[in-house]
Parts: structure tokens; C-alpha cells; sequence
């Protein structure tokens, strides 16, 4: 809302608050100023001068050198290149030492090789709003050597949020008295004749929808000259940015600002019979004021005539054709109550907002509809004549929207930590227009309808003291570790693990496109009723809640590698989304990792050559994740990406690990194998939960045996694990792959063949193993492996 | 026999001086102490010598052996020296370090973890929710009239289940009252979901940190002393915070907290970190018709509740002008928070 400081000030006494102290008061009011913007002339150095001579400049054809009499005694020579003056003419004229709008600061200088001392100055040259091209031709009667900024108001605009609880300061009069209440300073009175009321009958106000509109008055003028409005009313909607239209339409507008009550001037004639307050039927018909069209509801409310035409928009906006013009002699002043959830409903629907609707549907005092109007039949007789109808016409009553509320003095002192005394508190509720009755008791001014209850006064007693009167405690209970607690600790090892493995932590929305599900690497296959989308997405890059991270992560490698970053190492932890079962059971919520690596594992340099990123790299990451565990990575195929594999750990299912299939890579320019992995984070959490108990270290030494076995090249390594573990050896503490040898020209080894070498570790724990009991189970071994699996020893 | 041992011990300690390097001084032992080695043999020669010499023969070829030990070890540790200080003189450490990918936390993850830190050693713990909320938790049990804006379509996203994305992180406030019980202190960081356009100061995911303290007889000034103590924790000791009236449905009183943004060639300026109140009673009817006991009878416990944009919180903290560098993982920007 904007604030016009001079109209404010007509309603308390503001002299001597600097700009500064006004913006504190509406900032600790609770009303945020959002801008301030200072109207007018600032500088005293720009005074009134008389143009005495005018020659042409030696040296510059456009130029003029002037001598003017800036009320100094002497005359002051300056350089100037406007047209529009003439001699004898009186301007603005910036002495030395002068600020300017946008910090320029005038001097004395020579202008092609001429004394200049000062500037004489155009309208925008001194923060007038723009007039004629050229200089500022002032008033004949202009005293010479006058600040010029005596001659022209100077203001200041503020733009200021008021919360929705609050719609009694969305007025001068409302702001006014919230101000004067906490400067405690005299709130002005305001006159405002009384008029009498008379109930009207059903046939000049008909009343169908109470709820919507409780309460309607009407007052009839007749004979009125609509013109343009005089200066004051003019400058009174400019300053706060509003157009003056005509000058029924102006007071309308001004009591809005003045008093927060917003009225509507329909043009009699175009009213047929009396005024008919209904809801809309269903698929009516409107054109707003603003031209646009609607097609109404029947939760709509409408103001129509006996004839049943919609005339208004109830409290949102009028209609095209039954506004005031210049040809009109008879008006219909409206002043009204709406319900602000009806005007709520109808302007988001209709996406059409006014300064009315604003206010109804916060709610305006119901005791301010007939002043309101008063004030605007005033106005209206004032500047447009005619004559008024002696009584206002009325239907329906003002709703009671306040009751008494009890301040708990106990309640009180504890919220507040025993920072106000009672009297103090009191004093606060009456400086703010309540007063006090009998038990505790406190009568709520109509425009308060936002205090309802105990807390509310309490709220308004915290306000108005301010927090800064309040002590700070600085104490609390003692609270358990949470089990999320526990999550977020381990989450977090795991991040800074990731980081010092040289990953780099991402952050990417949880919205992605349908076009990323591609990429989406979930831990169970998803099926179409699994995905969740969202109702209205903002954009079709936004649609679908992602059910796996590595789509984002996929995105963030594409757009470092457009950037020029060659080495692609991301993670990501947080919450995935998915329906499972087709869509059975809904809304899931998961904790997931992933991991992107692409791109040279080291970066090449005088010491050393790149080397591409394998998967055994991604693999090792996951595997220092997971140092007590075993790691492997069990193939699984994945539709739409290569190398799918699940992730176990000692067995377990953790996660999924894939490459991208090569012509996803190319499609996003990725220019290489692009490894991503994702991992339930509860799975893993657990697993690196730690360890309870100490292993005792090995007392006896052990024994190492290798064996290199000549296997067909299809045979998967894992199936050499799982054949050793088959044999459950209790002398074997482990065995390792040191050396995987293939020859593709067949020379040394057939291409289908391959060399796989292992060591096997043996060790008792209670003596040094004899060498023929390590070659007896180490014989066994070899045995088991045999019978597994179509190999040779070497 | 004591001239050739003489001899012996002359021409070994010659040998010695002038080998060069280990290998030439180690045949020069070999030559006099190995197995044909000049001073072996003489030893051998020691049978052969008269009962009576033997003892003096015997202490001349052990002084022999001695002073050509002794003169072999040094002459192996100044060697030795020498080639030490040969294979490190050539080492240039002003070349460049080899690389070793270096990673790093996401500036969110470092302020979130900062500030959950703080809270923690206050006493707060760690509370979470879902994300896919329903409109009790979102709104109803927050005291948000039915047709506040923030209902609106177009403001937050629906699923056609009716569901939404929650639109704050106050949910978590309800879903701990629902299942734990006074008194409650506890923090919930994470994501909140508007339907922003992104730009340069809007996410349509951001995320944010609440707090809720519940419990008999909390009151503003513990509201005001646990912001107080977090923000200057967070931002120094010499923060300037001010605490302005607010309205949010589910406080009351409601505030918003300003700290004094200083940054070196600027005005200083007041902006928003948080906002804060006291809990609505209305929130604890809500609790109390959902649980349907009184622990959290209005009458009984009071609390206070905040909130902070997290993103926001970061971009002050770090200076960053546009939000979308938070979200846009640009490597050159990560590594800056190695």
C-alpha cells in the first residue's frame, strides 16, 4: 500500500520525524516498509533567479552566457544552453555547493574557456516531475534568491506491506491512528457530518444474500457537474500514484484511502428501478470496468437493478456501462459490507483485484460504512454540486464482528517473562482504542475484528512494548538424541567421506522432466503408476518428483562438461519419491545416494599420464564406503542402461550401479563412459553403523599360498568367490585376485581363455600352522574350485 | 709376518680411501676381508707361526682387522652420505604437486551443518517429515483459514491425490506433536516447495530449518534469547539482530528477525533471516483434537517456533548474488568450498 506522508500527516502531528524514525515506527508497528521514495526539491542551494542578460558565447554557437541576479547583491555569470527563456524570466538556479538528484553536485567551472558559476536548471534537473523542454520558468511573483523548494511541495511516498491480520491500517486515517498510538501522540480528530438513515424499502435496496452482504446503503445526488477534480484532490491520488479520472470517481477513491472504506458511484440513469444485491447465475455474463470478460458462478455476488443486469461485481469491481461518465447528472453513492471470503473466492477466480477488493476481502470495520459515505456525499456536494438525498437509504445492519476478550494477567506476566507490569499492559490495550470492563474484560474497537482472543491482546502488548523490552533466558530442557539424529550424523560421515574421495556434493531439484526418467536409476524398477507428477507443474522441466537422483546428477555432469570441467565426480544425498506396485502403495518416501563418475581419474601432468575412470573405480568409492563390509557388484539387467549391476554388500542388496548406455552419452555429449551408482542410504547407514566389539589381533603368523587358474574369459569372478566361499575352509582368513591376464591374438593364451591369479591367506588362531596343514587345506581349496568351475591350474 | 701385516692393513686402507662408491669399497673389503681376501689368509697363515709369536702375530691382525673395519664403516658412512645427498640434490619441490581429486560439501550442507551444530548444543534435536504432505499438516493443524492464499494452485503444488508438497517445514511441528510428547525441543531441517518461477532470488524447492520448543512456561524471552545466542553464534559474537512484529497464522505473538548486514564498502543494512513466534494456542487445539489427550492442552504448555530459508541464510553468508548457483552444481563454484 502507498502512504503519501504529507496525507498522513494531516492526521497526526509528524513535524520533526526524519524519514528514518517514520521508517522504525512502521517497521516495529509491524508494517514492513518495503520503499521510500523522497518527492520534490532537496537542496536549499537551489534559489530563485532573475535572467538580467543573455549574450551569445564566444566560443560555442548552442551556448549562452547569462548574468542573473540570484538575489546576492551581485550579479552571477552562467553558462547556459536552453532556448526556451528570455530575458526577465525567473528559473531555478543551483549555487555552487548544490546536490542534485542522482548525487551530482554543482561547481564553479569554466565552459569552453568561460566562467560558469552555478547551473540554472530544468524541472527534472532538481526532482520536479518533467515540464516543458528546457529550463524551469517560474512564477513572475517568484522571490528572487528563494530555496525554490518552498515554491513546490515536497513529499514522501511510502510503500508499505501491512499483514493480512490488519486490514485497519490499510487506510491514512487507520495508519494515522497506529502511529499516533505508539508515538502517544494526539490522533486528529476528523470531521465527518452525521447523516441520518432510514431502513429502505425492498424495492430501492434488495438484500437476497445476507451472509455475502449484511450490510448496503445507498445515498442518491442529484444535479452533480462531473469535471476535473481541484489541485488538492488531484495531488492527494498522485502522491500516492493513483490517475485522477473525474471528480465523482476521485472522492471515491480519496475516502478509500482517506478511511479504508471502499465506495462505488453508479450513474442513476443507467439504473433500472432499485438495486438488487444477488448472487450471480450460474454462467452470467460481466464486462468489468477494465473491459475484461467473465462468466459468472453462483457463489459470485453481483449488484444488480429490478431489471436483474449485473451493474457490479459486489466489492470487486464495477461495470462497463453503469460508471460514471462525463454526461452523467444523477449518481448512486454505494457504501457496503461484504463478507471477505465471498470477495476472496470471486477475485481469485475472476484474477480481478482493486484497491476494493483488497480491503473487503481482509475485512473493513462495518462501523466505518456510513462515515464513509457521509464524508464522500460531502465531497461530492463540495465539488461536483447537486443536491443529496436528506437521509441515507440502508439495508440489511452492520455485522458484530468483535466481542469482548479476557486479558489473563497470569497468561500474561509468563508469556512475557515478567517484562510489563499490568498497568503498563493496560495502558497499551487503551492507548490502542479498547477499554477495559468489569473481570478482566477488554471491549474491542469494530476495526479490530483480528482481536479475538487472549493471545491476540498478548500479541499486541509484545508489539507495542517491543521485544527489545524483553529479557533474553537463555536456558531449555534436555532433550534424547533423536533417531534422526543418528541418520543425520551418519549422512553426514558419509558426505565428507564422498568429499575427501575428490566427489563434490551436489544439490539438484527434486522436480525433474519426464524426459530425465531415463536416467532414473532406482533401486527397484519403477512401472508408469509408480511415478508421481505433480498437478500443475511450472514447467514441463519440472513435472515429476524424482524418484531417483541420478537423473539430477546425469544433468549436472552434461552441464560441466558444456562448462569445459573434463573430471565428472558428483554425489547427491537426499529424499526420493515413488508410488510402488503400479501405484498400490502411494507416496513413498526414501532416502537415497548418488554417485556420478566420469572423465580422467587423474589428471594428467609432468608426472604422470590420465587415465580414464573405469567402473572399478566407482566400485572402489562404494567399497571405501563400506571398509568392514564386502563389496561386489552382482550383474542385473537394467533396461536403458549398460553394465547394470546390483550393489551388495556382504550379500545384501544396497543399491543399483550402471553405466549409461553409450548412445546416452553421446545424446548428451558426455564425451565418455559415465559410471552412476545409487544407494539405499537406511541400507547403508546401518552397515556403517560401526562395530560393537574388538577383534583381538592374530597371535600366530600365517600362511600365503597362491594359484593361478586358466579359465574360459566368460566366467565372472564372482563365481571363483562364491566357489571359494562354498568350501567354508576354516583355515582360510582370505583370499585375494592379484593379477587377471587375457591374450585377445591368442598367443600366450587362447583369446577365450584367461589367467586369473589368487592368494590364499591360511592361519589358525591357536598355534603357527604346520606347512602340510596349510597344503591340506589350501589342497581342498583347489579341489572345491575344480568341481565349480571349468579351470586348469597353471 | 708384522711387515706383511703392516703391508696388508696399508694397502686395504689405500684401497678404502680411494674407492668412490659403495660397490668399488666393497671390493676393497672383499680384496682384504673376504674369503681369499688378503687379511683372511694371512690369518690362516697364523698355524704356521711359532707357539710363542702366535699371541703377538694374533694381536697385530686383530689391530689390522679393527682399523680396517673401522675405516671401511666410515668410509661406507661418508659414501653412503654422499650419495645421499646426491639423489636428493637434483629434487626441484617447486614443481607442481601431483593431482589428487580434491571434493567438497555443498555450501548448504556446510551452513546447515553450522547451524545445526548450534542448536544442538543448545539442546535441540533432530525431527523430520514428509515432503508429500496433506493439507491437515500443511494448513488445517498450522491455524491457516481455508481459503488463505497459500492454498491457492497456483502458489503450491497438488497431486490429483490431493496431497501437496509441503509448502514450509512447520509440518514437522505437527507431525512431532502428534506422536511425542512434552516437552519438545526439537529442530527439522529441509525441503519446502513454492510454486516460485526460478530466478535470481526464487527456488521452487528451497529449504529451510524450523524449530519448535514446547513445554510449561515458555515464553518470549526464551523465544528471544535462543535466536539472540544462534545468529550471533552463526554470525559473530557482534551481530546486531531486531526482532519485528510479524503475522503468521500459527504464531502469535510473530516476528521477524533482522540482522545488521555489514559487508566492507557498503551501507550497512538491515535483512531478513528469520521468522519467529510463539505458538498459537490454536495449534495446540489442533494437536489436542488429533491426539485426543491434553498433553498438549493450551492451558498447560506453551512454545515457541522459528523458522529460516536456508538458501537465503547461505547466499548472505557467502555473498552469492544468484540463487541458481546453489542449485546449479557448477564444478567451478563447488570447488570454492573445498
Amino acid at each position: 500500500m502507498n502512504v503519501s506522508l504529507n496525507w498522513l500527516a494531516t492526521h497526526l502531528d509528524l513535524a520533526g520525524k526524519s524519514i528514518q524514525e517514520i521508517d522504525n515506527l512502521f517497521t516495529f508497528a509491524g508494517v514492513e516498509v518495503e520503499g521510500i521514495q523522497v518527492k520534490g526539491i532537496a537542496s536549499d542551494k537551489i534559489v530563485v533567479a532573475q535572467i538580467m542578460e543573455a549574450v551569445q558565447h564566444p566560443n560555442a554557437d548552442r551556448l549562452k552566457v547569462t548574468q542573473v541576479d540570484a538575489g546576492e547583491g551581485s550579479l552571477r555569470q552562467i553558462v547556459c544552453g536552453a532556448r526556451n527563456y528570455k530575458v526577465g524570466d525567473k528559473v531555478p538556479c543551483a549555487l555552487p555547493g548544490a546536490e542534485l538528484p542522482g548525487g551530482f553536485t554543482i561547481g564553479e567551472t569554466k565552459m569552453r574557456s568561460v566562467e560558469s558559476k552555478g547551473m540554472l536548471c530544468s524541472s527534472t534537473e532538481i526532482g520536479l516531475p518533467p515540464g516543458e523542454d528546457g529550463l524551469l520558468i517560474l512564477p513572475e511573483d517568484s522571490p528572487i534568491g528563494r530555496p525554490v523548494k518552498e515554491l513546490f511541495e515536497s513529499d514522501v511516498l511510502l510503500e508499505l506491506e501491512v499483514t493480512p491480520n490488519r486490514p485497519d491500517l490499510l487506510s491514512h486515517r487507520g495508519m494515522g491512528r497506529e502511529l499516533a498510538t505508539l508515538l502517544k501522540t494526539p490522533f486528529l480528530p476528523l470531521e465527518i457530518p452525521t447523516r441520518t438513515t432510514r431502513v429502505a424499502s425492498a424495492s430501492t435496496i434488495e438484500l437476497r444474500s445476507p451472509t455475502a452482504c449484511p450490510l448496503y446503503t445507498a445515498v442518491r445526488i442529484s444535479g452533480v457537474t462531473v469535471k476535473e477534480s481541484p489541485a488538492w484532490l488531484k495531488q492527494r491520488l498522485e502522491s500516492i500514484g493513483l490517475r485522477p479520472i473525474n471528480n465523482i470517481v476521485d472522492v471515491t477513491n480519496y475516502v478509500l484511502h482517506e478511511l479504508g472504506q471502499p465506495l462505488h458511484a453508479f450513474d442513476a440513469a443507467k439504473l433500472n428501478g432499485g438495486i438488487v444485491v444477488r448472487t450471480a447465475n450460474e454462467g452470467e455474463a460481466f464486462i468489468a470496468l477494465d473491459e475484461s470478460e467473465h462468466v459468472l458462478v453462483a457463489e459470485d455476488l453481483v449488484i444488480s437493478d429490478s431489471s436483474g443486469a449485473a451493474l457490479a461485481l459486489a466489492g470487486v469491481m464495477g461495470g462497463l456501462t453503469s460508471g460514471v461518465t462525463e454526461t452523467t447528472t444523477d449518481i448512486l453513492l454505494e457504501s457496503a459490507y461484504f463478507t471477505p471470503q465471498g470477495i476472496r473466492r470471486t477475485s481469485r477466480r475472476t484474477a480481478l483485484s482493486s484497491d476494493s477488493s483488497y480491503r473487503f476481502e481482509r475485512g473493513v470495520d462495518p462501523a466505518g460504512v456510513l462515515p464513509a459515505s457521509a464524508l464522500a456525499v460531502k465531497l461530492i456536494l463540495e465539488l461536483a454540486g447537486g443536491t443529496a438525498e436528506g437521509t441515507t437509504q440502508l439495508a440489511g445492519e452492520a455485522p458484530v464482528l468483535t466481542q469482548p476478550v479476557v486479558l489473563d494477567a497470569k497468561k500474561l506476566d509468563q508469556l512475557m517473562g515478567g517484562s510489563i507490569s499490568l498497568t503498563d499492559a493496560e495502558e497499551i490495550l487503551s492507548r490502542l482504542g479498547l477499554s477495559k470492563l468489569a473481570d478482566g474484560k477488554w471491549d474491542v474497537p469494530s476495526f479490530r475484528a483480528d482481536l479475538q482472543r487472549h493471545i491476540d491482546l498478548v500479541e499486541e502488548i509484545a508489539r507495542v512494548h517491543g521485544l527489545d523490552q524483553v529479557p533474553s533466558r537463555f536456558s531449555g530442557t534436555f532433550v534424547p538424541t533423536s533417531p534422526v539424529d543418528a541418520a543425520y550424523d551418519a549422512d553426514m560421515a558419509i558426505r565428507r567421506s564422498l568429499a575427501s574421495l575428490g566427489f563434490h556434493e551436489s544439490q539438484t531439484i527434486k522436480l525433474i522432466s519426464d524426459a530425465q526418467m531415463v536416467d532414473a536409476l532406482t533401486l527397484r524398477p519403477m512401472q508408469e503408476g509408480d511415478i508421481i507428477r505433480v498437478k500443475l507443474p511450472l514447467s514441463e522441466d519440472h513435472a515429476v518428483m524424482r524418484p531417483s537422483i541420478v537423473p539430477g546428477l546425469v544433468a549436472t555432469a552434461a552441464r560441466n562438461v558444456r562448462l569445459g570441467t573434463k573430471s565428472l565426480r558428483f554425489f547427491e544425498l537426499g529424499r526420493v519419491f515413488r508410488n510402488q506396485g503400479g501405484g498400490k502403495a502411494k507416496d513413498l518416501e526414501s532416502d537415497s545416494l548418488a554417485i556420478v563418475l566420469s572423465g580422467p581419474v587423474t589428471a594428467a601432468g609432468w608426472s604422470q599420464t590420465d587415465r580414464a575412470a573405469d567402473l572399478y573405480d566407482l566400485k572402489a568409492v562404494i567399497a571405501a564406503l563400506l571398509p568392514s563390509t564386502k563389496v561386489q557388484l552382482v550383474p542385473k539387467d537394467r533396461p536403458g542402461f549398460a553394465l547394470g549391476a546390483e550393489i551388495q554388500a556382504d550379500g545384501q542388496g544396497i543399491g543399483a550401479f550402471a553405466r549409461l548406455l553409450p548412445s546416452r552419452e553421446r545424446e548428451l555429449d558426455l564425451g565418455g563412459a559415465v559410471f552412476v551408482a545409487e544407494l539405499d542410504l537406511s541400507k547403508l547407514r546401518k552397515l556403517r553403523a560401526g562395530i560393537s566389539h574388538a577383534e583381538p589381533l592374530p597371535q600366530f603368523p600365517g600362511s600365503a599360498r597362491d594359484a593361478a587358474m586358466d579359465l574360459p574369459a566368460t566366467t565372472a569372478n564372482l563365481e571363483i568367490e562364491k566357489a571359494v566361499a562354498k568350501v567354508q575352509q576354516p583355515l582360510l582368513v582370505s583370499f585375494d585376485c592379484f593379477d587377471v591376464f587375457t591374450d585377445p591374438t591368442g598367443e600366450k593364451l587362447p583369446a577365450d581363455r584367461k589367467s586369473v591369479a589368487y592368494r590364499f591367506v591360511y592361519r589358525a588362531e591357536d598355534r603357527t600352522l604346520k606347512a602340510e596343514e596349510v597344503d591340506a587345506a589350501h589342497q581342498g581349496v583347489l579341489e572345491a574350485l575344480s568341481k565349480a568351475l571349468p579351470l586348469k591350474f597353471r | 709376518m708384522k711387515e706383511q701385516i703392516d703391508s696388508i692393513q696399508s694397502e686395504a686402507l689405500a684401497a678404502i680411501a680411494a674407492a668412490d662408491n659403495e660397490r668399488a669399497l666393497d671390493d676393497a673389503r672383499v680384496a682384504v676381508l673376504g674369503k681369499k681376501g688378503t687379511l683372511t689368509l694371512a690369518s690362516a697363515g697364523i698355524k704356521d707361526v711359532p707357539k710363542e709369536d702366535k699371541a703377538a702375530v694374533g694381536q697385530l691382525l686383530n689391530a689390522a682387522r679393527s682399523a680396517i673395519t673401522t675405516a671401511l664403516e666410515e668410509k661406507q658412512a661418508v659414501l653412503r652420505n654422499i650419495a645421499d645427498q646426491a639423489a636428493l640434490a637434483g629434487i626441484d619441490l617447486t614443481l607442481p604437486a601431483r593431482s589428487v581429486p580434491t571434493g567438497s560439501l555443498h555450501p548448504l550442507t556446510i551452513l546447515r551443518d553450522q547451524a545445526i551444530g548450534i542448536l544442538r548444543r543448545m539442546g535441540f534435536a533432530l525431527a523430520e517429515g514428509p515432503e508429500i504432505e496433506d493439507e491437515f499438516h500443511c494448513f488445517d493443524a498450522l491455524n491457516t483459514p481455508s481459503d488463505h492464499p497459500a492454498r491457492n494452485e497456483k502458489d503450491t503444488f497438488y497431486f490429483d491425490s490431493g496431497k501437496l508438497l509441503r509448502t514450509h517445514t512447520s509440518t514437522v511441528q505437527v507431525r512431532t506433536m502428534e506422536t511425542q510428547k512434552p516437552p519438545i525441543r526439537i529442530i527439522a531441517p529441509g525441503s519446502a516447495y513454492r510454486r516460485d518461477e526460478i530466478d535470481a532470488t526464487h527456488l521452487s524447492v528451497f529449504n529451510q530449518l524450523e524449530g519448535l520448543y514446547v513445554a510449561e512456561d515458555v515464553s518470549l524471552p526464551d523465544l528471544k534469547g535462543t535466536l539472540e545466542y544462534f545468529f550471533r553464534e552463526l554470525f559473530g559474537s557482534d551481530t546486531e539482530l531486531r526482532f519485528r512484529p510479524h503475522f503468521f497464522p500459527f504464531t502469535e505473538p510473530s516476528f521477524e528477525i533482522d540482522v545488521k548486514l555489514k559487508v566492507k564498502g557498503q551501507e550497512p543494512r538491515w535483512i531478513e533471516v528469520a521468522g519467529c513466534g510463539m505458538v498459537d494456542p490454536a495449534v495446540f487445539e489442533a494437536i489436542h483434537k488429533s491426539r485426543k489427550d491434553d498433553l498438549f492442552d493450551p492451558e498447560k504448555v506453551t512454545g515457541f517456533a522459528f523458522g529460516m530459508g536456508l538458501d537465503r541464510l547461505s547466499m548472505i553468508r557467502w555473498g552469492i548474488k544468484d540463487i541458481r548457483l546453489l542449485i546449479e552444481n557448477d564444478s567451478r563454484f563447488l570447488k570454492q568450498f573445498a
